[in-house]
């Protein structure tokens, strides 16, 4: 590289040397051919620094050389061996996969061989069988039968055998008819006979030859005559029953749990059988057969029912009695029948509801066995239609419904009657009508929980909310809105009250007639809208417990319907609010308000003898308290201790009130002010040990007006307000508070002005 | 609990198989669905809408119109706020039928419960037998609020329980109000009251 760079450079030059005319031009040339030199003479010297090193390498390659020719040949000599073993082992492969093939077509001829051996056997041991009567061997042979490849096996005819072969299919067939028809017959006979073992035997073999639905139906309408059988005789046994009895009142819903049971006990037992024989998937025919019959043993059962009970009548007469609504309805009906016929209805339904639950569970555990998916939700939807379109659901929903639209006339006729005979029992502050129509709501709505049937308890829930809020709430507060008469001479008035109540004598005057009926009413309501809660709390609590695992869609009715029911409460607690707004316009206000101007008579602004006097001879609160004593004691006898309460309550606020006015328009002096606080905590006292709560927040205000009327001076004012306000908290208004301690005479009303509030 | 201003319930009554499910079905979830059972008891749905801003639920109590469950049906008048009573105008036995069901509301239901008179199945052009005037006419004798809708085809199906939740809501605010003057009247007797014993006083 190095040379040939040199040649490059040194041709041109040289080329050129006779031109190279000025000496400026030669010099040049020289100065680059020096140049040059220079650069050769470095680069020949870096070579032979190497020379050395390349040396060694060229000898090394040359040692190398033999080498490489050995490795070329046994190269060679390696390719042609794999070549030649992969021929070799292609054409050993091959000759394996032909013998497979063989190998396939032998035992492919084998099983033939085999099959025909089997049909050959088949046809001679299905004969012997039939004539020994060994149907299950014979059912055996035609099974197997029945799974050879027909098809395959008529190939093999043009090999010379095929007129053996045809004749021993069409033995075979013969055979498997002739069976099938014996196995019927059989069957039948063993029916008629009640020969439950052949039945039993025979019943197995209708799968093994295809007849999966017959077999089925046939052992279904067995099972069915069976059950009719013992269901009539139960339903006999049922009708000659005496009235001494002990289940004679409910003994066609025994008679109907008897067949309920009888049929659970068959599905139960053969249920294992079918699955074995039949697989799954196939109980539900069986159970739909079984249903068939149900249905017809349970309108036979209700007919009866309703002849013995003259059902329909009664039903009737309930109707005619609904529409008319005549006074005298119950006097009709022993109430007592009616309580008997309603149990034994409720009973039949519970016990329909069960066994409906049974058939479902039953059914849709046998088809999540031999289905998934859609498929399975599919036959689940067949299985749900299936029962709610069932002669028995359809027949126990017209039953419910006649037991509803009784049961809600029991209830409303007894809940009249006991508003109609309702009386006030002596020591008691509520009247006989409590009592006795909660007891019978709540009979009636139990009841009805208990026939489980979701729409009916619903039902009830209904009518039992109609009922409390029309035939019961509005008795009720009729007699509260009649008032409570303000009298003349309230104090007599009073007295007499207390004293009618406790010795039971309601035949007095009128008026307090009057009182006792609005303050019984008073407490009715208040005493019945805790009954209400209660009510709604504990049947709320029952129909969670019975159905717990029922849809969410039931659970969400049967809650709304619940809800309503406690809603009641709500408007019988309106009854008591409106009575309290009653007492306190017509007993309390007009009471306390004379009571209270007493205090306008008594000089505030006094001298400290009169401050000593007062001491001695109290001029207004000891009478004050006195009265307010008496007016509670006369109603707290009268009152339920709650309403008791709200009294008090409403008798602080209005001494508050009044007290709070009559504050105003008096003047105080600093003896006066130390005498109202005096009084304050008499009044403040009494009041709180006659109540169960806190009254001293009632009495915030009137405290801190006392707290600045009691002040030495007007600037001490602002040791309690604002920043130094403590846990205090007014109460007062700063406009209120110039107000009140205006009222000071000793307070200049400058002063007063110039506080910064 | 989700929030809500009011809860009304909506009850929907009427002859077997004029479309009361359908009717509800096609309002609560915007189906119409096919060849359905007959109710059994009572279905019950529920359905939030929207009245000028305030959230509204309506819990509407879907009726089987078969005579046998006609007793528990009864139950849920007198709690109702609102009743359809729905007929098909493409049976006349349907129509005849309604003055029974207006007996039964007269007789069970709140004297104040607003009612709603729907013929239902419109789209059935070629089958109808009952001409909108005469539907209207009685809904007007009856005081009742007429509509004609087609579940199937969502016609007016909307628009009746909305004008029902408007109404009802309307209903409500004017009882709200009317309570207040209430308690404004009762604390206003009872101040003429008091000053009348201050009268008597002095």
């Amino acid at each position: 590289m190095a040379a040939s760079r040199s040649d490059a450079t040194s041709l041109p030059t040289f080329d050129g040397v006779e031109n190279l005319i000025t000496m400026t031009d030669i010099q040049k040339a020289f100065d680059e051919l020096c140049v040059e030199e220079e650069s050769m003479n470095g680069e020949l010297d870096n070579l032979l620094e190497h020379q050395t090193a390349l040396e060694n390498k060229m000898s090394g390659l040359h040692k190398i050389l033999p080498n490489l020719q050995i490795l070329e040949t046994d190269s060679k000599q390696l390719s042609s061996m794999v070549s030649f073993t992969s021929t070799l082992a292609e054409n050993v492969s091959s000759k394996v996969r032909q013998l497979d093939v063989a190998k396939s077509q032998v035992t492919a001829c084998i099983t033939r061989v085999e099959d025909i051996l089997d049909l050959k056997f088949c046809t001679d041991g299905v004969q012997t069988a039939l004539q020994n009567e060994d149907y299950e061997k014979a059912t055996g042979h035609v099974h197997r039968f029945r799974s050879l490849d027909e098809n395959i096996l008529r190939m093999s005819e043009e090999s010379g055998e095929g007129s053996t072969l045809d004749s021993s299919f069409r033995l075979l067939q013969e055979a498997e008819e002739k069976l099938k028809s014996i196995v019927n017959t059989k069957f039948d006979a063993a029916v008629h006979s009640g020969d439950f073992a052949s039945i039993e035997r025979f019943f197995k073999i209708f799968p093994l030859i295809g007849l999966h639905e017959e077999g089925l139906t046939k052992f279904g309408k067995f099972l069915s005559s069976q059950i009719a059988e013992k269901s009539r005789g139960n339903l006999m046994i049922a009708e000659s029953v005496t009235h001494k009895d002990k289940n004679a009142n409910v003994i066609y819903a025994e008679t109907a749990t008897q067949l309920f049971e009888s049929i659970a006990n068959i599905i139960e037992v053969r249920q294992p059988l079918i699955e074995t024989y039949f697989g799954s998937g196939k109980l539900f025919s069986l159970m739909k057969i079984l249903q068939k019959e149900c249905d017809r043993q349970v309108r036979q059962i209700l007919e009866k029912f309703k002849l013995k009970r003259d059902f329909d009548a009664v039903v009737q007469q309930v109707q005619q009695n609904a529409v008319f609504h005549r006074p005298s309805a119950t006097e009709k009906f022993d109430p007592k029948v009616l309580d008997v016929l309603l149990s034994e209805v409720v009973l039949l339904n519970t016990r329909t509801e069960l066994f409906l639950r049974f058939f479902r569970r039953r059914a849709v555990g046998d088809m999540e066995s031999a289905y998934s998916n859609d498929d399975l939700k599919e036959k689940i939807k067949e299985i749900d239609k299936f029962i709610s379109n069932c002669d028995l659901n359809r027949l126990m929903q017209e039953l419910i419904g006649n037991y509803i639209m009784m049961e809600e006339f029991f209830m409303r006729e007894m809940v009249l009657k006991a508003v109609s005979m309702d009386t006030v029992e002596e020591s008691s502050h509520t009247s006989s009508m409590v009592d006795d129509s909660f007891y019978i709501v709540k009979k009636c709505v139990r009841r009805a929980v208990s026939s489980s049937s979701v729409d009916g308890i619903c039902a009830m829930l209904n009518h039992a909310s109609t009922v409390l809020e029309q035939d019961f709430r509005e008795v009720l507060f009729s007699r509260v809105r009649a008032g409570f008469p303000s009298g003349f001479d309230l104090t007599q008035a009073y007295n007499m009250v207390q004293s009618s109540i406790q010795q039971g004598k309601l035949q007095s005057s009128d008026q307090e007639k009057a009182k006792t009926t609005f303050l019984v009413a008073m407490n009715n309501a208040e005493v019945s809208c805790e009954y209400c809660k209660s009510l709604k709390s504990n049947i709320e609590e029952e129909v969670l417990r019975s159905f717990s695992k029922s849809s969410e869609q039931s659970k969400a009715k049967l809650q709304s319907c619940v809800t309503d029911l406690g809603n009641v409460a709500v408007r019988l607690k309106e009854v008591v609010d409106f009575g309290v707004s009653q007492l306190r316009s017509s007993a309390i206000k007009p009471r306390i308000k004379p009571l209270t101007d007493a205090f306008l008579s008594t000089s505030h602004n006094i001298s400290e003898d009169d401050f000593s006097n007062y001491e001695a001879n109290d001029p207004w609160v000891q009478n004050y308290i006195l009265q307010i004593d008496n007016m509670l004691a006369t109603f707290k006898s009268a009152l339920s201790t709650e309403n008791y309460d709200t009294f008090v309550s409403q008798v602080t606020t209005e001494v508050t009130f009044q007290l709070e006015k009559a504050v105003l328009k008096t003047s105080f002096n600093r003896l006066g002010g130390l005498q109202f606080d005096k009084e304050l905590r008499a009044l403040v006292g009494y009041l709180s040990s006659v109540t169960t709560w806190t009254i001293r927040d009632k009495f915030a205000r009137l405290t801190q007006m006392a707290t600045i009327l009691n002040l030495e001076r007007v600037n001490e004012l602002l040791d309690y307000w604002g920043p130094n306000s403590g846990p205090l908290t007014w109460r007062l208004t700063p406009t209120e508070v110039r107000n009140i301690l205006s009222l000071r005479v000793d307070f200049r009303s400058e002063e007063i002005k110039k506080l910064k509030l | 609990m989700d929030d809500y201003k009011y809860l009304f319930k909506v009850v929907l009554i009427g002859e077997a198989g004029v479309g009361k499910t359908c009717l509800v079905r096609r309002f609560t979830q915007g189906l119409f669905p096919p060849g359905q059972g007959a109710t059994i008891g009572v279905d019950f749905m529920i359905k939030s809408v929207e009245v000028n801003g305030e959230k509204i639920k309506l819990q509407i109590w879907d009726t089987a119109g078969q005579e046998r469950f006609r007793s528990i049906t009864q139950s849920y008048y007198h709690s109702a706020n609102a009743l359809i009573l729905v007929y098909d105008v493409c049976s006349q036995l349907s129509f005849d039928n309604i003055p029974h069901w207006i007996q039964e509301i007269e007789k069970y239901a709140n004297t104040k419960v607003f009612s709603y008179l729907v013929g239902n199945k419109i789209d059935q052009i070629n089958r109808r037998e009952i001409p909108s005037h005469i539907g209207e006419q009685f809904a007007k004798r009856y005081e009742m609020k007429f509509i004609e809708t087609s579940a199937k085809e969502a016609e007016n199906v909307d628009a009746l329980f909305y004008d029902i939740a408007t109404e009802l809501t309307k209903q409500a605010h004017q009882q709200a109000l009317e309570t207040d003057k209430g308690v404004n009247f009762k604390a206003h007797n009872t101040s003429t009251i008091s000053s009348c014993s201050t009268c008597l006083r002095f």
